[in-house]
């Protein structure tokens, strides 16, 4: 608290006009910025592509699960991160983003955290493989991206999870001749 | 409210204290208003305060009504936050004439003791020449006859509100002994649309929900504010470079900053209480640690170095120790370390998974999140870990803020019928939960007192 006890007829006289002349409308302002782009929509698996589509087509998933509070790549997993690599093996100039993501249950910063051990596990997995790390980034979604899977007849929350994202590469440029001295 | 996130960017309050009386104030008054007040031990019983309409020397209309329909909106507005506080209990004020203006620096005690009143809060509202209001609020103790404070502001028209919280506050800080909580303001996290593209703007409004506004555009998903201690910034996680990151707002204007150069992931930012400095999580790797930086920018200075997850950190009122979130046992604790990162010790041991710890305003308790299976709660322990109480009854109770006087805790809920993430508050000893309503849906609520 900031009162501080002043004579009050000083103040009072000094205070109106200070707060005339501070009196400021109000602005609008956008803050933040826009995000990133969303992740790429899962096109029809075209032979060759560096597609959604043709991850999923290609290693079955582009989608792995863990166990609440674990960032341990079980068997089913093992199998699909597998054919993940193999496929980014055999694309060379394919790039991903491996979206981490915290249960519904965890605390807003733990959720953030996990997701991104998550990932990371995923992207250890996936350089073991011959990955070259380059090609990879990491992020986490924490618990604000919950997801649905459909199991059966059911739509229940997807949960901890890392979904590999086929990143666009940028186009290849062409060699710049050297600049001319 | 619609879409429009603008902010007043300078609601100054003049704030005096009353030197001149309307009429002449006892010598007494004079000697209490110049010691600062003792520190009080809190009254275990409600104590019954009259709080009748303030006076006013005339009738005059202002931009705001009329003085006289001020005077009865602050009387009620006081009335109101002093409810919230469970510390009063209110005397019948219609059978009693209402006070004239002479008679607020000097009561009539009879009619006030009639109605059973130990407490009499009036006061005053004028119209000023400049289109402003002086507002004067006086506390009495009816029993003995005495004035016990006093507190007197010039306000805008449109602040009258700050003015009858203030009042608040002084009648609340000399009954309780606790510190104030009325003229503060809650940040959070206004949600809205489909839960998997939920729409997520950070606001800030009154603690009554009143001079709401919001300071992001929604364009990117926001997490966790926390007040500087000067209530002029706040700290926050936001996506709006696709990856999670703390960026530092300023409250009264459009900067905003992000509060580390490069393109690492950074979440779970709060100020130290001198402000200085924010701690939060980094990522390094897959494994989160937490990091002190210079609250402009800076070098992070690492504090954990465990391989597991640490986060979530919290400053004690002191500035000396940080409370944490760590799963290096397995699970997710609350632990305590010294704030150079030294002596980290664990101090929860419940069943289930800790949370969003928070250090109580006064420093003997930390507030946090407890999940068992899928039901989440809110609990109170001492900072050893000792006493530990859950305090709601969840299902889907998280991330707790402190009331500024650390008799509340503040948190989010998801509602069990219409499924909408809100804030509720609830005493810190435990007792009825109460919906403190927002715009639209609420999360991660921080609770500050207003400084300026």
């Amino acid at each position: 608290m900031q009162f501080k006890p002043i004579l009050a007829a000083l103040l009072v006289i000094a205070g109106a006009s200070a707060a005339q002349a501070q009196l400021r409308l109000p602005v609008i302002f956008p803050l933040g910025r826009s995000n990133a782009q969303p992740p790429a929509p899962p096109n029809a698996a075209v032979p060759g592509a560096l597609t959604q589509g043709a991850l999923i087509a290609a290693a079955g998933s582009d989608t792995v699960y863990f166990s609440a509070n674990g960032a341990t790549v079980d068997p089913t997993a093992t199998a699909t991160l597998a054919a993940q690599a193999r496929w980014l093996l055999a694309n060379p100039f394919a790039t991903v983003r491996l979206e981490g993501h915290g249960g519904p249950n965890d605390s807003r910063d733990y959720a953030l955290a996990l997701g991104d051990r998550r990932a990371n596990a995923v992207r250890d997995f996936l350089v073991l493989q011959g990955v070259a790390p380059t090609r990879i980034t990491v992020m986490s979604w924490g618990k604000e991206r919950p997801g649905k899977v459909l199991i059966g007849q059911t739509l229940v929350a997807a949960g901890p999870r890392v979904v590999t994202v086929v990143v666009p590469a940028p186009m290849p440029m062409p060699m710049q001749p050297a600049p001319a001295r | 409210m619609g879409g429009a996130f603008q902010i007043d960017r300078q609601r100054r309050l003049i704030l005096f204290r009353i030197a001149k009386l309307p009429s002449a104030a006892g010598l007494l008054a004079a000697l209490l208003l110049s010691a600062p007040a003792p520190a009080q031990e809190p009254e275990p019983a409600a104590k019954v305060i009259a709080i009748p309409p303030l006076a006013t020397e005339k009738i005059t209309d202002t931009d705001a009504g009329t003085t006289w329909g001020l005077a009865n909106q602050i009387a009620n507005l006081i009335t109101a936050d002093l409810k919230l506080s469970n510390k009063f209990i209110f005397a019948d004020t219609q059978k009693v004439r209402i006070p004239s203006y002479p008679e607020v620096t000097a009561p009539a005690y009879p009619q006030w003791r009639s109605v059973s009143a130990k407490l009499l809060l009036t006061g005053f509202v004028n119209a000023r020449s400049d289109g402003r209001l002086t507002i004067g609020c006086y506390l009495y103790d009816v029993q003995s006859g005495r004035e016990l404070a006093r507190q007197g502001f010039a306000v805008s028209t449109s602040e009258w509100r700050r003015a009858a919280h203030k009042c608040a506050d002084m009648a609340y800080v000399k009954a309780t002994g606790n510190a104030p909580m009325f003229d503060s303001r809650i940040a959070y996290v206004a949600e809205s649309g489909n839960p998997d593209t939920l729409v997520k703007r950070l606001a800030v409004m009154d603690f009554d929900g009143a001079n709401h506004t919001w300071l992001t555009s929604g364009d990117a998903i926001v997490l966790t504010p926390k007040w500087s201690p000067d209530g002029n910034s706040i700290a926050y996680t936001s996506f709006s470079e696709g990856i999670p990151q703390v960026r530092v707002a300023e409250v009264g204007s459009s900067a905003d900053r992000p509060l580390l150069p490069g393109n690492s992931e950074s979440f779970a930012p709060a100020f130290s209480p001198d402000g200085n400095t924010i701690v939060l999580s980094m990522s390094n790797g897959g494994n989160v640690d937490i990091f002190a930086v210079g609250s402009s920018g800076g070098f992070p200075r690492r504090l954990t170095t465990s391989p597991a997850i640490d986060t979530g950190p919290s400053y004690s009122p002191d500035g000396k120790s940080i409370a944490f979130i760590s799963d290096r046992s397995g699970t997710p604790q609350v632990y305590v370390m010294d704030s150079d990162g030294s002596n980290q010790r664990r101090v929860s041991f419940g069943p289930g998974d800790y949370g969003s710890p928070v250090w109580s305003p006064n420093g003997d308790r930390i507030a946090f999140m407890r999940t068992e299976g899928t039901v989440s709660r809110i609990g109170v322990m001492a900072v050893n870990g000792a006493g530990e109480r859950i305090i709601t009854t969840g299902p889907n109770d998280a991330e707790p803020a402190w009331s500024p006087d650390g008799s509340q805790v503040l948190f989010q809920r998801i509602d069990p019928t219409s499924r909408r993430t809100m804030l509720a508050i609830v005493p810190a000893a435990g007792g009825d939960v109460k919906p403190v309503p927002t715009p639209q849906s609420g999360s991660d609520p921080n609770w500050a007192e207003r400084q300026e």
